[in-house]
């Protein structure tokens, strides 16, 4: 609970937005059949769920196996329980990307024969998706699960009320660094000015992650970017990028050319440096702080209503979420995760980047909502990038 | 074949300095011939070579341990079966149609004076002078303008990848039907056949090889397209994107065998038609 | 079908025509006008509006101009390297190859049949900093202690070199191949040296393949992304990628349209001259 607390303090601070927090509300979401967001469709359940989902987000037999756990994967078992079979595609590789693919569609009215699709809140199209109503609501009648999700995240700026998107999986912005090749790198300092890296460090393509960590070095506050806080932090990146310090933006194909050594540190999510299981790599919440985002599941027109918001349930048991954080070394939104996770796997309660502490979420921030859609910063954005 | 006799048969008039230089001249260029082939060859061997690799982690680029594992399990991969599937039935589709519709142009091109042939032409080398990005974007630009008719995924896949084939194929068989001997086929009218029958049993066997040729590279170019099919598959995945998609993270050692195997079936059927022509050639040669 | 074509032989090129250049009328010129009636559009996405925004190819070329240049330069380079690298091998499998020609062919086009980004990503490792190439260009003091090859123009070029290096090949060797063999003995008997018969003869007469191989070559790579993308830093940044990622990262349109516009005219310029 107080984890939960420390998360609703943070999304406060970070999420201007939050103010749009209001108490019927906060009644209809904590209520879990509230009128609001039920849209208690007359829909039948369909045989299959079409669900996009990004890489290595969810548990395999393999990375069961890995963590000992020796049980079906949540996806078989949701599949033996619900008798619904999932396509599950492991096509958003990118926010952008994906939107691009799928937006022409959609502002038609036409579905994209998804059922659940996945986005992320530290991104501008999240939020498109949302208020350009090419999201269906939630049917909430069938998830009484929601219960479960921990207060930091019932109120989000971009869905105040929960009535459209439900958290898939939270991660860190932070640094990750490989031994053999450097001594520890713990600050964005370090990461744009030390000589001994020169050519070798690596940033995100996506701006809110690259650039919330550079406004925190700044001593900037990520949760309120005037035009000076985002030129300074721009003009910050642009000298290591100019310098050669800074080899190359990443998606999320960092991992493997950190591990090779050919990067020696680069920005990195928590669960990436996690899944990777190579002991020369590790990671740190950098020393001005880090980001804190979100990925989140929403339901696309076209897609099945019911069926979607009965896969949503299942995932919502802690038991379901406590294996699939273990699978997925992602951090889950579901109260109650950790306890269930050590009764799986002991291990689990040291875990600190799948099941955080307070002290490392004391550290996170959020951004700036309306920097992530600023047209004029993300023409800056790219660039930088040299787009 | 025949240079080494024709080399013999040559007056003696080369001094003996000048022919140690084609010596070194003639083997030093094999040298080379057999360098360059190793440098096309490199990525290719690394590819399968990894294929057989048994990774200790998530990642596929340190040699660990030898195993046939990854080729047996090729599917266990989420994803990498339907993708390869895909590509394959995308690919056989579109070079089908692509090659009949590319071999006709090329026959009214080169048979046939017509007006509008300069601007045929044209139109036929254009979409080889344009970026994929660029051809990739405006067929998404019509295919989302179009009134909720087409739905982004197969069909639209395989209407580009037509589309960019028809000029690859064009520009192939119009290259063997320049240099054509049109006396059979004049044979064969002289002898009652009619245009139909002439080019069902003559011209089309004849052009065959420049048929199979275009074939294949149109396969080849589908198989292999990534960018403008990225922009109009829609939900479909196909293998390049499936790879696109475990790039961003590790790409799983079933990558590799999916790609050797592709490479591997593809070699295996142009080494079946080297052989096959090379033994069509003997027998030609001996039945005149 | 026989007599009926034999009474209407003027239309028989336009039905032969008719199905292949429909297809290629509908999907691809009619496409290109509507990504140019993207490019005069204005606005934010979703909302773009169609109102002659000519501004937005001065306002692309302006911003965009290094990028522009710098795709012509590296596609120029990459090309230049192909022809002197594919010329000795075509020139060899097809006078020197005996009855090993068609296998060497089969050599050239076999990249083909290896997924682009999956080679791509294969040259990512055997150039990668930790790798043999570049600890045995260490050694022999070619590079820096700290030097690479990765993330450099070098990579960039290098990788566009050997993704297109097929499309150079092919029709070179296909116009030396048609070069009569007698004639280049007649050359050597007419002139002093080997290299000279080689000047007059053979490389004129190959010359359809030269302009063959270099627009194939060249054009391709001009417009390129995913060699800068995989092998490069933002400081090899080429027009290609900027396309991308106005189309697909910030859903500026108008002027990913107005970009392939100016990217397609400058080609089109340059094939004219």
């Amino acid at each position: 609970m107080n984890e939960d607390m420390t998360r609703a303090e943070l999304l406060r601070r970070g999420a201007a937005g939050a103010a749009a927090l209001s108490v019927p509300a906060l009644l209809a979401a904590c209520g879990g059949s509230g009128g609001s967001g039920g849209g208690a469709s007359t829909e039948e359940l369909k045989k299959v769920l079409n669900f996009a989902n990004w890489p290595y987000y969810i548990d395999t037999p393999q990375t069961l196996k890995a963590a000992g756990i020796h049980k079906p994967t949540t996806l078989q078992q949701f599949e033996t329980k619900t008798g619904i079979k999932v396509n599950y595609y492991e096509e958003v590789n990118d926010n952008p990307g994906y939107f691009a693919k799928v937006q022409g569609r959609l502002s038609k009215g036409q579905g994209i024969g998804r059922d659940i699709l996945v986005s992320t809140d530290n991104d501008r199209f999240l939020g498109e998706y949302i208020s350009n109503k090419w999201a269906q609501k939630l049917d909430k009648t069938l998830i009484p699960n929601i219960k479960n999700l921990i207060p930091a995240q019932q109120h989000p700026p971009f869905d105040p009320n929960r009535d459209y998107s439900l958290p898939w999986a939270s991660g860190m912005d932070g640094i990750g660094w490989n031994e053999k090749e450097t001594d520890p790198v713990t600050s964005v300092k370090q990461l744009f000015e030390d000589p001994k890296l020169k050519g070798r460090v690596g940033v995100w393509n996506s701006m809110g992650d690259t650039l919330g960590l550079v406004i925190l070095e700044n001593g900037d506050d990520p949760a309120k970017v005037t035009d000076a806080v985002f030129n300074r932090a721009i003009a910050r990146l642009q000298k290591a990028v100019s310098s050669g310090q800074i080899r190359k933006f990443y998606g999320n194909d960092y991992g493997p050319v950190l591990a090779k050594g050919d990067l020696a540190a680069t920005m990195a999510w928590s669960g990436d440096i996690a899944n990777l299981a190579d002991p020369h790599l590790h990671w740190a919440v950098p020393t001005h702080g880090g980001i804190i985002w979100t990925d989140n599941m929403i339901i696309p027109l076209g897609g099945s209503v019911p069926t979607a918001s009965t896969y949503m349930n299942f995932m919502y048991d802690p038991v379901i979420s406590a294996q699939w954080a273990l699978g997925a070394n992602y951090i889950s939104s579901v109260k109650d995760v950790k306890q269930a996770a050590v009764k799986l796997d002991p291990k689990a309660a040291t875990n600190d980047l799948t099941f955080p502490t307070d002290k490392t979420l004391s550290q996170m921030h959020q951004n700036d909502p309306a920097m992530l859609t600023n047209p004029d910063y993300n023409k800056k954005w790219l660039a930088v990038q040299g787009q | 074949m025949t240079t080494a006799a024709e080399t013999l048969a040559r007056p003696a008039r080369v001094g003996f300095a000048s022919r140690a230089w084609r010596f070194v001249a003639r083997h030093s260029l094999t040298v080379y011939a057999l360098l360059a082939v190793a440098y096309l060859m490199l990525p290719i061997a690394i590819v399968i070579l990894f294929s057989f690799n048994h990774p200790t982690g998530r990642f596929n680029y340190v040699w660990h341990k030898f195993t046939f594992d990854n080729w047996i399990h090729w599917n266990s991969v989420l994803g990498i079966q339907s993708a390869l599937e895909k590509s394959l039935e995308i690919a056989l589709l579109a070079t089908f149609v692509a090659t009949a519709l590319g071999t006709l142009i090329a026959l009214a091109i080169v048979r046939h004076r017509f007006v509008g042939r300069g601007a045929t032409n044209v139109v036929v080398f254009l979409p080889m002078s344009t970026p994929e990005i660029v051809m990739g974007s405006s067929l998404l630009a019509l295919f989302l303008n179009e009134q909720n008719t087409i739905q982004l995924g197969f069909w639209t896949i395989f209407i580009a990848h037509v589309m960019f084939i028809i000029s690859f194929v064009v520009v192939t068989v119009k290259a063997r039907l320049i240099g054509f001997d049109r006396h059979l086929e004049e044979a064969a009218m002289d002898l009652g056949a009619n245009e139909w029958t002439t080019f069902q049993k003559v011209t089309l066997p004849l052009l065959a090889p420049a048929i199979i040729a275009a074939a294949l590279l149109g396969f080849a170019l589908s198989i292999d397209d990534f960018v403008i099919t990225y922009l109009n598959a829609g939900p479909v995945q196909t293998f390049p994107i499936f790879v696109w998609g475990v790039a961003r993270v590790a790409v799983p050692p079933q990558v590799n065998v999916v790609a050797s195997a592709i490479f591997l079936v593809a070699i295996g059927l142009g080494l079946a038609n080297v052989v096959w022509q090379y033994r069509a050639a003997k027998s030609t040669r001996g039945g005149t | 079908m026989g007599s009926f074509l034999h009474r209407h032989r003027s239309l028989t090129p336009y039905l032969l025509l008719a199905p292949g250049m429909l297809w290629l009328a509908i999907f691809f010129l009619v496409p290109m006008v509507f990504l140019g009636y993207q490019s005069l559009q204005s606005g934010l996405f979703p909302h773009f509006q169609f109102t002659w925004e000519f501004s937005n190819f001065s306002s692309a070329l302006s911003g965009y101009h290094t990028q522009l240049v710098r795709s012509f330069v590296y596609a120029g380079i990459a090309t230049l390297a192909c022809l002197v690298l594919a010329y000795p091998l075509a020139y060899w499998i097809a006078f020197r190859a005996g009855p090993w020609r068609n296998l060497f062919l089969l050599f050239i086009v076999a990249p083909f049949f290896v997924t682009y980004l999956v080679r791509t990503l294969a040259w990512l490792n055997i150039l990668a900093d930790q790798g043999p190439v570049v600890r045995v260009l260490r050694d022999v003091h070619v590079l820096g202690p700290d030097g690479r090859l990765l993330a450099t123009t070098f990579a960039v070029v290098a990788g566009i070199t050997y993704n297109f290096f097929p499309f150079m090949a092919l029709p070179l060797y296909v116009s030396l191949e048609q070069i009569d063999p007698r004639l280049l003995e007649a050359s050597k008997d007419l002139y002093a040296s080997s290299t000279q018969s080689f000047l007059r003869v053979t490389v004129p007469h190959s010359m359809p393949g030269i302009v063959a191989g270099t627009l194939l070559t060249f054009i391709p790579a001009a417009g390129d992304f995913i060699n800068a993308a995989l092998l490069g830093t933002p400081n090899q940044a080429m027009i290609g990628n900027v396309i991308q990622a106005k189309f697909l990262e910030s859903l500026d349109y108008p002027t990913a349209a107005s970009l392939s516009f100016i990217l397609m005219g400058t080609i089109m310029v340059m094939l004219l001259i």
